[in-house]
């Protein structure tokens, strides 16, 4: 039965000294899909500026906000509402022949067409003596290896937050194995990727409703390509395939592309920012 | 135009007629000295004292000064923000950011100045380069004059220049005469020599490069009641406070061609001042100098501030 | 050497080893020069050294100036200028015009290709790592439609001409390529010095530029635009080539913006003028991709502006040139031109390619290390000239350097073979005395919609220091005025 959900988020940034100018771009708007039915937004800001709706460089919904005046502190509201398909991630034919994927992972037009999913990043570049950490079986399909590797990296790595922030790189993560969703997202795109599958970070939203580990800001999983099936979501730091509660915003080659917020502000001193994310849902009445 | 650009106009015609002023100061005032009727007038500390005041460092104490370092000071020292080296690289930098916008004669004239101005010898300067490199200044400031006039269209970029230069005219005007004004208060006494007929009236209007027209107006030896009358108000005098707030009405008019009554323009505001001076006559202003001197100085920052938000605003 | 009656000359010293654009191989000088030879031979040495410093006192009183950045200070300088002048003959000039525009073309429906279906890597004609591992590479451009369908508006093509008579591109600048205000300075300077050798040459004007770029920068206008309100954006007066940005505003009579001059609104862009904010549609931009908008590139520019690039993503401002375009004139790229321009024009290259050696293949790499000597070694990155090994001027040790970078990074660098540039008489101060300097000439192509425009003329760069093959005005190049003959 579809969802309805109610996302608020809240951010909260205080600063030293005055702010004479600054510019800030959200990138936390849900995105239309097969699966997600977008409602309605309402952003607002404390200095009551202007809130711009555009697009990223990738064609994402964004608000920018650009305050006329100075402040020292600014706060941002944003709710929105949407209605989620009921998602069971295993409605998809699965591969009838192993060796066709296979096969077609290594065709020069499929490596063209997926390029900007399977080159290496920043945040997706494995340490050289790394790069055989997890190896697929080709006796098994794609999506059976991939759901081990989503399992291998959940129990790999372990859920800690405040260890890892947004420039730790996988040769840290992998050294010291703890991490959060975003470090969890990368090392499965990263290991992926290393054989020849394509994937992308996907940042979003996730209903904490059933337990799952995240953060009560935003969730970030992967989404892999299988050949003959389409892009299937991953959750590694929960072990699961993404699903009803998964609510997505964006996607991108790393983290560097789905960052939630972007600012450029002109003060000195120190800043602080607050952030917090509700996600709360109720059956739609049918 | 983009205000950025009109704001470095502006201020390039600040810089340029505010070097002008500083470097006659300097000379008239180190060059009458030397032959000055009496002896306070002739006194070099004195003199010294009146350069620093002008250029609005003023000595308190009662320490000697010494000669080449103040000239230094005023005329070359890098570290002196308002010095007249200064002055000219602000003037050149501005020219610089506008350089698309002004024609290619102006920008070469103030690029020339700038180059004579950062290579003159310190050393000789200050020694017996005075005359020299104060008269160069002088007539280099005329000659940008004449190429702001004569190789550039008459419109916004134009009315912004001379907005500038007509602001900072008015002002320094208004400071030399505040200078002077102490000056000939400090001098009296001295052989006699009353305040309204101080020498010190004379030096002012040489300052202002207008002793001939004076004296062709009047006359008569410069009083202190005829020396502000024709500094201040006479219209026709084209140093006078008076003309120089004409021509900043006319050139904001290029700027604001609005007919339509509006309290918070800049172009009222000018109006209001200009009609202010317009109606005034030298005996009210004589009954407190210190007092119109301080009102003038306000009304012209107030002018200045007002265009920069209205028009510079970026 | 027959004919050295000429005081000016009479101490020219010709290496035969050498390409001379002046004499030929006989010591003769070329018909073409001759009665510019004749002219400069009424006047002595002294005459001359008097008019080079009229010359270079012009340039920096009308402030025409570069900055060098240095470990301590950034320093005015004057872009040496020699009053010597070139002079190519219209039928060579025809092939070079003919050769640089198929180039731009080319590279212009490769760009279009390599942000779209990608078909020539996908046919195997180029490999993927030209997109894969460049840094260049903007994968924010896949899939927009540049307004008019151009990225590359302003391409500077580099040539020479070799000891074999022929020309050759040594690369294709289509980021910002500079220098196109000093063709037109040079021509200037030297019209004053020497006015009366025009008298004598029918050579082609060189002041259109401007026009002819406002005019094609008018063609690739955003969709429901009636005219254009195009400007050009600097990193501001500092720069090395703020002269340039100036002087293409004035000329073109436009606005010189810098980043902080416009803003976003609603995802159009506007400028902030004395009356109010101004719409602006076509931004010839001199920044460079990474700082066009902190939200989306580098976030730490403050010389862009914040949302242009979704404002330009939605259509509503043309950058020229487009961003991503510098995915094009890496080196790597260079390298695979005849097969780019066979690809997309199937036409076969009007000038020649100087072959390269790709040290990302084992096979080349392996002949690249065993032949360092005889090669350039040049990283496919790099612009100005800098980071480059020239074989034959290195120490065994520095061949040892060279060769352990190229094992530890191949991919980053291609060698060529040593390409003898063809020298021209060119006046040294230190010697007083004209003597034989590497030349090369950089041209102009301008790309609109359906039309183009390249520059008759060029900017003709010399290596002052005697041997040197690096002509980059950073590395100490100088300049001479270039004459395109009339048919």
């Amino acid at each position: 039965m579809p969802l309805e959900y109610s996302i608020t988020y809240k951010a909260e940034n205080t600063y030293e000294h005055w702010v004479n100018d600054a510019h800030w771009q959200f990138l936390i708007i849900p995105e239309n899909n097969a699966s997600q039915e977008f409602v309605g937004v309402e952003f607002t800001n404390s200095l009551n500026a202007i809130n711009e709706y555009s697009i990223n460089g990738y064609g994402f919904k964004t608000i920018r906000v650009h305050p006329k005046q100075r402040f020292k502190t600014i706060s941002f509201e944003a709710s929105f509402r949407l209605i989620k398909k009921e998602v069971n991630p295993f409605d998809f034919q699965p591969e009838v022949d192993i060796s066709k994927s296979y096969h077609r992972i290594q065709e020069l037009v499929f490596k063209v067409d997926y390029e900007s999913f399977l080159k290496r990043t920043r945040f997706t570049t494995l340490p050289n003596k790394n790069e055989s950490l997890f190896q697929f079986d080709r006796t098994k399909s794609i999506f059976e290896n991939l759901q081990i590797l989503n399992e291998w990296t959940f129990t790999h790595i372990y859920f800690k937050t405040d260890v890892t922030d947004v420039e730790t790189t996988l040769d840290e993560i992998i050294a010291k194995r703890h991490g959060v969703c975003q470090d969890f997202t990368h090392l499965f795109c990263a290991l992926a990727r290393q054989n020849g599958i394509p994937t992308r970070y996907v940042s979003g939203y996730l209903h904490q409703g059933n337990g799952y580990f995240g953060d009560s800001q935003m969730h970030a999983w992967a989404e892999a390509f299988v050949p003959e099936i389409g892009w299937l979501g991953f959750d590694p730091t929960n072990n699961l395939l993404a699903n009803t509660s998964h609510i997505k915003i964006a996607h991108g080659k790393d983290y560097n592309d789905c960052s939630p917020l972007k600012g450029i502000v002109y003060t000195t001193g120190k800043n602080e920012t607050k952030h917090t994310v509700k996600v709360a849902s109720q059956q739609q009445q049918q | 135009m983009l205000a950025r650009v009109a704001n470095n106009l502006f201020w390039m015609g600040r810089y340029i007629e505010r070097s002008e002023h500083i470097a006659r100061y300097l000379n008239v005032n180190y060059f009458s000295s030397l032959d000055a009727p009496n002896t306070q007038s002739q006194d070099r500390q004195f003199v010294l004292r009146s350069m620093q005041f002008m250029v609005g460092d003023p000595v308190l104490n009662n320490e000697v000064l010494e000669e080449e370092k103040v000239l230094y000071k005023i005329g070359l020292d890098p570290n002196f923000p308002a010095s007249i080296i200064n002055n000219v690289k602000q003037a050149r930098e501005n020219a610089n950011s506008a350089r698309d916008l002004i024609s290619t004669e102006l920008y070469e004239a103030i690029n020339k100045f700038y180059h004579f101005v950062l290579k003159y010898n310190a050393d000789a300067f200050v020694k017996n380069g005075l005359h020299d490199f104060t008269m160069n200044v002088a007539e280099m400031t005329a000659i940008l004059r004449g190429k702001i006039r004569g190789t550039l269209l008459h419109d916004s970029v134009y009315a912004i220049i001379m907005l500038g230069v007509n602001i900072e005219r008015a002002t320094q005007i208004i400071r030399i005469i505040n200078a002077k004004y102490h000056d000939a208060l400090n001098a009296q006494g001295s052989y006699g020599d009353k305040f309204s007929h101080s020498f010190e009236w004379t030096t002012l209007l040489k300052c202002a490069e207008s002793y001939d027209m004076m004296r062709r107006f009047y006359k008569k030896t410069p009083t202190s009641i005829s020396t502000l009358e024709f500094l201040i108000l006479n219209p026709n005098c084209p140093r006078s406070v008076m003309n120089s707030l004409n021509q900043v009405y006319h050139h904001i008019k290029i700027l604001d061609p609005s007919k339509a009554y509006n309290k918070t323009s800049t172009a009222f505001l000018i109006g209001k001042v200009r009609s202010e001076y317009e109606y005034k006559y030298i005996e009210e202003i004589e009954e407190d100098i210190q007092l119109f001197i301080d009102q003038i100085l306000k009304s012209l920052s107030e002018i200045s501030k007002k265009m920069e938000k209205e028009f510079f605003n970026y | 050497m027959g004919n050295l009656k000429n005081q000016m000359f009479s101490s020219y010293q010709q290496n035969p080893e050498l390409y001379d654009e002046i004499y030929d191989n006989k010591g003769e000088v070329k018909t073409i020069y001759k009665k510019l030879f004749d002219i400069y031979g009424e006047h002595s040495i002294k005459d001359y050294v008097k008019l080079n410093d009229k010359a270079k006192s012009s340039f920096f009183n009308q402030g025409i100036t570069f900055q060098v950045y240095d470990k301590k200070k950034t320093q005015e300088k004057i872009f040496p200028f020699d009053l010597f002048p070139r002079i190519i003959d219209p039928t060579e000039w025809e092939v070079i015009e003919k050769g640089a525009i198929q180039r731009s073309k080319a590279l212009n429906l490769f760009l279009w290709d390599i942000y779209h279906e990608k078909n020539i890597i996908k046919q195997g004609i180029v490999p993927m790592e030209l997109i894969s591992s460049s840094v260049n590479y903007l994968d924010q451009m896949n899939g927009i439609d540049p307004p008019g369908g151009i990225y590359n508006h302003i391409s500077g093509t580099d040539v020479i001409k070799h000891n074999d008579g022929k020309y050759y591109v040594l690369e294709d600048n289509i980021r910002c390529p500079s220098g196109v205000s000093y063709v037109i300075c040079n021509r200037t300077a030297l019209k004053r010095a020497l006015f009366g050798v025009f008298n004598h040459y029918n050579t082609c004007s060189v002041t259109n530029y401007a026009e002819n770029l406002l005019d094609l920068l008018e063609t690739v206008k955003p969709k429901g635009v009636d005219v254009p309100n195009v400007i050009v954006i600097t990193p501001g007066m500092y720069n090395s080539a703020f002269y340039e940005h100036s002087y293409l505003a004035k000329t073109m009579g436009v606005e010189l913006v810098e980043g902080r001059d416009l803003f976003v609104e609603n995802d159009f862009v506007y400028m902030k003028t004395i009356r109010g904010p101004e719409k602006v549609d076509v931004i010839y931009r001199r920044i460079d991709d990474a700082f066009i908008d902190p939200l989306e590139f580098k976030p730490d520019s403050t010389l862009g502006v914040p949302g242009l690039f979704a404002a330009y993503k939605k259509g509503n401002v043309t950058l020229a040139n487009a961003p991503g375009t510098g995915v094009a004139d890496d080196k790597a790229v260079y390298t695979y031109m005849p097969a780019i321009i066979k690809y997309y024009l199937n036409e076969e290259p009007i000038l020649n390619n100087v072959h390269t050696y790709h040290c990302s293949r084992p096979d080349e790499l392996k002949y690249v290390l065993e032949h360092v000597h005889e090669l350039v070694i040049k990283p496919v990155d790099e612009a100005g000239g800098y980071g480059i090994s020239i074989g034959n001027r290195l120490t065994k040790a520095e061949i040892e350097k060279v060769k352990k970078q190229l094992l530890a990074e191949p991919r980053k660098y291609v060698a060529q073979p040593i390409m003898s540039l063809s020298v021209h008489p060119t006046y040294i101060d230190g010697t007083k005395s004209f003597e034989q300097r590497h030349v090369d000439l950089r041209t102009f192509t301008v790309l609109g919609k359906d039309k183009e425009f390249v520059l008759k003329g060029g900017l003709t760069r010399v290596a002052l220091q005697k041997g040197n093959l690096i002509v980059n005005s950073s590395q100490g190049g100088g300049s001479k005025d270039t004459w395109v003959l009339k048919n």
